[in-house]
């Protein structure tokens, strides 16, 4: 049972409150109509599978309601950080050496 | 609490805690943008501070819930003044307000072991919402507004079909609680 | 009469006699005992039957770790237990017990049988045996192993006792409350710090309750532990005995099964049996001890051997010899303290038989005094005794080689291979490991949790070394919260520390190939079976583990796994670290399945939603089904009425004057503000810049993919307000959808949504009677002209705030009435009174699935399946396709949507008038071979309705292009024609919406 922070709330609470909503960092093209067949297929399909930091969406579902950015680390499950939707992606080199830190 | 009970005849009464079903009150969501400051002047409280931050002036009462979301209380009489305010401020300031008076019921918890009795269904550490704000959260899987009046006085807000099922575990745990050994 | 019971020894209170009953025999205790040591008491050493040999066994152990005297346990109906370990269950006054795996009876036994055909049962038999001949398997096999498999027998009756749970945050979790971990607790509760020490046992002391020689600080350990649990108490320290931590989750969550109830004669009302606590912990104290090794030689399992340690814990804890001849087989320095115990309390220990060729000159002097013959270099390699040791054989060993053995007599060995910290919880956190040569173990490293691990759980023997280890650790624990904690330092008198040395099996002169020497006492799993695993290529100890079974027994390998590690690393020729140990896996002990369900059984094992009509349909004897998490009205049986003969009652009946509906769980949202159009734009596949107000229509919601996600009418109650409505299973799933493109990719649009399904009560009223009976309800002027199919209103009804909606989901004149939720009954009743002169007729979900299949609306997630788009559904109609943009519009564009040949929804008509099955796949050739190619399935199917023959929907290829043609329906007994139709099958041209100009009557 994970522990997650919401930017939101400014809380760090079990994740019992939270939804799981994908892989972040995934915007909807402006024009959808103009943008290829392939390119929508891969809009709307194709994910990374990443071993390590990975980029994710949850929502405070049980809470403020809000959906939220996250990096987690998928080898150890745990989250590096966690930052409000639409706040550009925090840079990974960074996040690695708080991760360690961290780590223990 | 006792004011906000509709009747003296709990629901569940024990050594550890008591519960009842709150009075009937108008219940609004309001959703606005940033610009706090003409609501909180039309409604006559603060709407500001951190989520879970709590406000009340007269009958009137919100807890923040989102960074653009609050639930209002009132009493059933204020419910028009409530609207005609917000409408009167609706073409300047989009917002939205709607009624949920009728969705949803609220459970009064107060005892010496009410805190601890949320612990049943509550995955959260009750100690961190303090006396004075609230939360919504998550009791038995079911989405709840918890509102703490006192160290040992609460409120849970539930929609109508959730209630029983919660209700039923507020009571087995008042019996559970009070027949444990002090 | 117990006559191992020895006088002044022990802290069973024998004052307070305690009856019980094992195999059917009465036996007597006292207050403290657990079932073993009360029957050992007796001189009682058969107490089960191995699971695969059905070999006698007695308690081998004298704790939780135990894996051969497993028990049923029984207080009346539903309260029977399989599989509990005799020597953690505490008697009770009344307590029933029986012994498991004997047939017919547990002195002899039938099944032993299996024991003598040894050499067929060895490792990787299940895999060789069974494997042919193929036909074999179902009726010879499969049926052997399901009687043969298992332990114990389930429980048949409902368990009527009551499982809680709850969840707890502390700052500080101490496991374990033995020496160490009661130190690490009065180090951390420090500064206000809230700390929780938890023991799977009756009361602390953990090891101090099994050595009251020692004296801590002056005061005898017994003293000791009594004082320290009051200042512990009293420091504000939460002690939970009969508490065991399960298991080690995520980021310091552990799993504490807490037992009420099992040890009391009497239950207590309003108390459940068992608490699951969910705790997180600031930091943890990992202070589980250490567990004994057995000694890996022919005969070790006969009733009678057992753990050296566990013979004095008998002795010193429950005052009970196991043994009045004892002899000892050790490697390790502890058992000789266990000799030197049982002797004073009047044993007559026949020997001390050491393997090593050196002790320590303090053990010889000490074993001289008593009067012990010694033994060193000796090796055992034998035992005798049917159900009870009377014998064991040893054999000196010199120059590596195992020379003539002896007999010696004796009714109780006792063994010792040393000592295995206790690392299952420390291994949940994903904690590495590290080899230490010198004592032959591993021991914990690294963990990524806020964890330390104190005492004998990381090798450190003797009490002074746990205690001054585990205060260092509760300090530490203090100051990594930030707190000072004060780490005492402690001396002790009379503490037993020692060495050994780790074995394999044991050397021996007798043939390996039949020596039954076990490893996993609980699986049956011996030395050789490890050897042959090894033999047969498995080279991952992972493999050797799954072949053999070693440690996957309900004891998780607390006894076997280091045992099992040392021969198969032997075998294959590799040093243990370089073999690697198996996972622990959680739970720590077997853990009841109440313990896990808590509170979520019986009516409250999941929310079960109910309308506020629900209650009047339950009083007129509907039937329900459940639809997602609400219950909803299925139908209204009358009297003698089959499920069929009603829902042909209530259709016709709706078709014919007017039927009532309760359709307040549909979903449904209150969209709100300036932008509130542009975001149903947006989202819903339809226009919605040109609908009224007071106006509603049908919306189809799909997915970016292009395929139908949800459906529902939505009304547009004001310029910037819409009330949708969604599918009952669809509410929350949509909300969610729309949130997540509102908040993250149209976070500039003006507009929010609340949800209000449970702010309306929603009933519906359908049929050529319904205007006419809601008429004089309200002022809303229900003609075709004033408010035509598809209006929407606020008004009143029954005098009762209302949102009025002119819709029909069934193709007869249809309203729905949303009013406040708990007024819903109230106008419920007062419809039901209305309708009696029109032979109103309240209707289920079953009827309004039957009746808007006649009309050929859609179920979505019944008719379609995540991959039907508006097209397939025939629902090109309601997609604005000269709207720049909407969720699905680029998605309808993919190759794939606009190929040809996609399965699209029909009607389909049987030939011989046969009801075809839902979910029935569809062929185009039934004359084709098998497989065949199917080509699409039945979605919907009724013969209850008013159309006089059966219909169906069927998604198949190319459908729309199919109109006439023949498919078939291959089913077991025969394959069915039909004739692909218009998914429309009853008043095609809508006249029935009508309200006839002649009803209208003016308010």
């Amino acid at each position: 049972m994970l522990l997650i922070h919401c930017p939101y709330c400014n809380e760090t609470l079990p994740e019992l409150e939270f939804a799981y909503a994908g892989e972040a960092h995934i915007a909807r093209p402006q024009n959808p109509s103009e943008v290829s067949d392939e390119d929508w297929a891969e809009f709307l399909f194709m994910r990374a599978n990443v071993k390590g930091l990975h980029y994710e969406r949850w929502r405070h579902l049980h809470g403020c309601g809000r959906f939220f950015n996250a990096v987690r680390d998928t080898v150890s499950d745990k989250f590096v950080t966690t930052y409000p939707a639409g706040a550009p992606r925090p840079a990974l080199d960074s996040l690695l050496e708080t991760s360690a830190e961290g780590g223990k | 609490m006792n004011a906000l009970t509709s009747q003296s005849d709990f629901l569940a009464e024990t050594a550890a805690v008591r519960i009842a079903m709150a009075a009937p009150r108008s219940r609004f969501s309001l959703r606005l943008r940033e610009n706090l400051a003409p609501f909180e002047a039309a409604l006559g409280l603060s709407l500001g501070g951190p989520l879970g931050s709590r406000a009340s002036a007269g009958e009137r009462e919100t807890l923040r819930l989102g960074p653009d979301e609050w639930m209002l209380h009132t009493s059933l009489a204020d419910a028009g003044a409530v609207e005609a305010a917000l409408s009167a401020l609706y073409a300047t300031q989009p917002h939205s307000l709607v009624n949920v008076s009728a969705r949803e019921v609220s459970f009064v918890i107060d005892g010496p072991r009410a805190a601890e009795l949320l612990t049943l269904g509550c995955p959260r550490d009750i100690a961190k919402i303090a006396p004075g704000s609230g939360r919504r959260t998550v009791f038995d899987g079911v989405t709840v507004i918890l509102w703490r009046d006192a160290p040992d006085a609460f409120r849970i807000d539930c929609w109508n079909s959730f209630a029983p099922h919660i209700l039923d575990l507020l009571k087995t745990g008042a019996r559970e609680l009070a027949a444990e050994a002090p | 009469m117990s006559h191992y019971r020895v006088p002044g020894k022990g802290r069973v209170d024998l004052s307070r006699p305690v009856s019980f009953t094992f195999e059917g025999r009465a036996y007597t205790g006292g207050r403290g005992d657990t079932v073993a040591s009360a029957l050992l008491a007796h001189g009682v050493h058969l107490m089960g039957r191995s699971f695969k040999y059905h070999r006698p066994r007695g308690a081998v152990a004298a704790g939780s770790e135990e894996p051969n005297a497993l028990i049923g346990t029984r207080r009346g109906p539903g309260r029977f237990e399989p599989n509990t370990r005799a020597t953690v269950q505490e008697i009770y006054e009344g307590l029933q017990t029986n012994a498991q795996n004997k047939y017919p009876s547990l002195k002899f036994d039938i099944g032993a049988v299996n024991d003598a055909a040894y050499m067929l049962f060895s490792a990787g038999f299940y895999y060789k045996t069974f494997m042919w001949p193929r036909s074999f398997w179902d009726k010879v096999y499969e049926p052997f192993i399901r009687a043969a498999a298992g332990l114990g027998v389930s429980p048949t009756e409902e368990d009527p006792d009551l499982y809680a749970s709850r969840n707890l945050h502390v700052d500080v979790l101490v496991v374990g409350a033995g020496p160490s971990g009661i130190a690490a607790a009065k180090a951390a509760c420090a500064e206000g710090l809230s700390v929780v020490l938890v023991d799977e046992n009756a009361e602390i002391g953990g090891t101090l309750l099994s050595e009251p020689q020692a004296v801590i600080d002056g005061a005898p350990a017994w003293d000791w532990i009594a004082t320290e649990l009051a200042a512990l108490k009293a420091a504000g320290v939460k002690v939970m005995t009969r508490t065991t931590a399960i298991a080690y989750y995520h980021q310091n969550m552990i799993g504490l099964c807490e037992k009420l109830t099992d040890h009391l004669a009497q239950l207590p009302d309003d108390t459940p049996r068992e608490r699951l606590w969910r705790v997180r912990a600031g930091q943890v104290v990992l202070a589980q001890g250490a567990l004994e090794k057995p000694l890996v030689f022919h005969g070790n399992d006969r009733p009678g051997v057992m753990l050296a340690g566990a013979a004095q814990t008998y002795l010193n804890r429950y005052g009970v010899l196991v043994g009045k001849r004892p002899v000892v087989i050790t490697s390790h320095d502890s058992a000789w303290f266990a000799a030197f115990d049982l002797a004073d309390a009047g044993a007559k220990v026949q020997a001390i038989v050491d393997l090593r060729e050196g002790v320590p000159e303090t053990l010889l002097a000490q074993a001289r005094a008593r009067g012990i013959p010694v033994k060193l270099s000796h090796t055992a390699t034998a035992t005798k005794g049917r159900l009870r040791v009377k014998s064991l054989r040893v054999n000196p060993v010199s120059g590596g080689s195992v020379e003539a053995g002896e007999e010696i007599s004796c009714d109780a060995v006792l063994m010792s291979g040393g000592w295995t910290p206790s690392l299952h919880l420390f291994s949940h956190t994903k904690g590495k490991l590290a080899w230490d040569e010198d004592r032959t173990t591993f021991l914990p490293d690294e963990t990524p949790e806020d964890c330390v691990i104190a005492g004998a759980s990381r090798g450190l023997w003797g009490i002074e070394a746990a205690l001054n280890d585990g205060a260092e650790k509760g300090r530490a624990a203090a100051a990594a919260l930030g707190k000072a904690g004060a780490a005492n330092v402690y001396g002790v008198a009379q503490d037993r520390t020692g060495t050994g040395i780790s074995m394999k099996e044991l050397p021996t002169d007798l043939s390996a190939g039949k020596a039954k020497a076990f490893v996993d006492f609980q699986n049956d799993v011996t030395a050789k079976d490890l050897r042959l695993a090894v033999r047969e290529g498995m080279r991952s100890i992972e493999h050797v583990k799954r072949y053999t079974t070693n440690g996957m027994a309900t004891d998780q390998g607390k006894m076997s796994n280091i045992n099992g590690l040392n021969i198969a690393s032997d075998a294959l020729g590799r040093k243990q670290p370089q073999v690697g140990l198996t996972t622990f896996r959680p739970p720590y002990t077997p853990t009841t399945f109440g313990a896990f369900a808590g509170y979520h059984r019986g009516h409250h094992f999941e929310v079960t939603r109910k309308t506020q009509i629900d209650a009047w349909a339950q009083e007129h004897g509907a039937a329900f089904e459940p639809v997602a998490q609400w219950r909803r009205a299925w139908y209204f049986p009358q009297s003698g009425e089959s499920m069929d003969d009603a829902v042909r009652r209530e259709c016709a009946a709706t078709r014919a004057s007017v039927g009532i509906f309760d359709a307040s769980t549909l979903g449904k949202i209150e969209v709100v503000g300036p932008d509130a159009v542009e975001f149903m734009n947006r989202m819903y596949t339809n226009p919605w810049t040109k609908l009224g107000v007071g106006r509603c229509r049908y919306g189809l919601l799909c997915g970016d993919d292009g395929f139908i996600r949800d459906d529902g009418v939505i009304g547009r109650m004001g310029q910037d307000k819409f009330h949708v409505t969604t599918t009952t299973g669809g509410a929350a799933r949509v909300l969610n959808m729309m949130e997540d493109y509102l908040q993250t990719e149209w976070p500039d649009l003006n507009v929010w949504l609340t949800s209000t399904t449970e702010e309306w009560s929603t009933i519906a009223l359908n049929g050529p009677m319904a205007a006419k009976l809601l008429q004089p309800l309200t002022d809303v002027t229900l003609t075709e002209e004033a408010f035509p199919h598809m209006s929407c209103v606020e008004c009143t009804v029954a005098g009762m705030p209302a949102r009025l909606f002119r819709v029909s989901f069934t193709g007869e004149i249809g309203f729905e009435v949303n009013v406040p939720a708990p007024m819903g009954r109230k106008l419920w009743e007062t419809l039901w009174e209305a309708g009696q002169p029109y032979g109103i007729t309240p209707y289920g979900t079953e009827t309004m699935h039957v009746l808007r299949a006649e009309k050929g609306y859609i179920i979505v997630g019944q008719d379609t399946d995540g991959t039907v788009t508006p097209y397939d559904a025939g629902m090109g109609w309601a997609v604005g396709k000269s709207k720049p943009d909407f969720v699905g519009k680029r998605g309808l564009a993919r190759p794939d949507l606009v190929a040809e040949g996609r399965k699209q929804l029909v009607g389909l008509l049987t030939e011989d008038g046969s009801k075809l099955e839902e979910g029935a796949q569809i062929v185009f050739d039934a004359a084709q071979p098998v497989p065949m190619t199917m080509v699409g399935h039945v979605t919907s199917s009724y013969d209850v309705g008013t159309t006089g023959h059966p219909i169906a929907l069927a998604l198949v290829a190319g459908g729309h292009g199919r109109m006439g043609q023949t498919v078939y329906i291959p089913m077991p007994d025969r394959t069915i024609a039909a004739k692909i139709t218009s998914t429309v099958f009853a008043d095609p041209e809508n006249s029935r919406l009508k309200i006839p100009a002649d009803q209208g009557v003016a308010a």
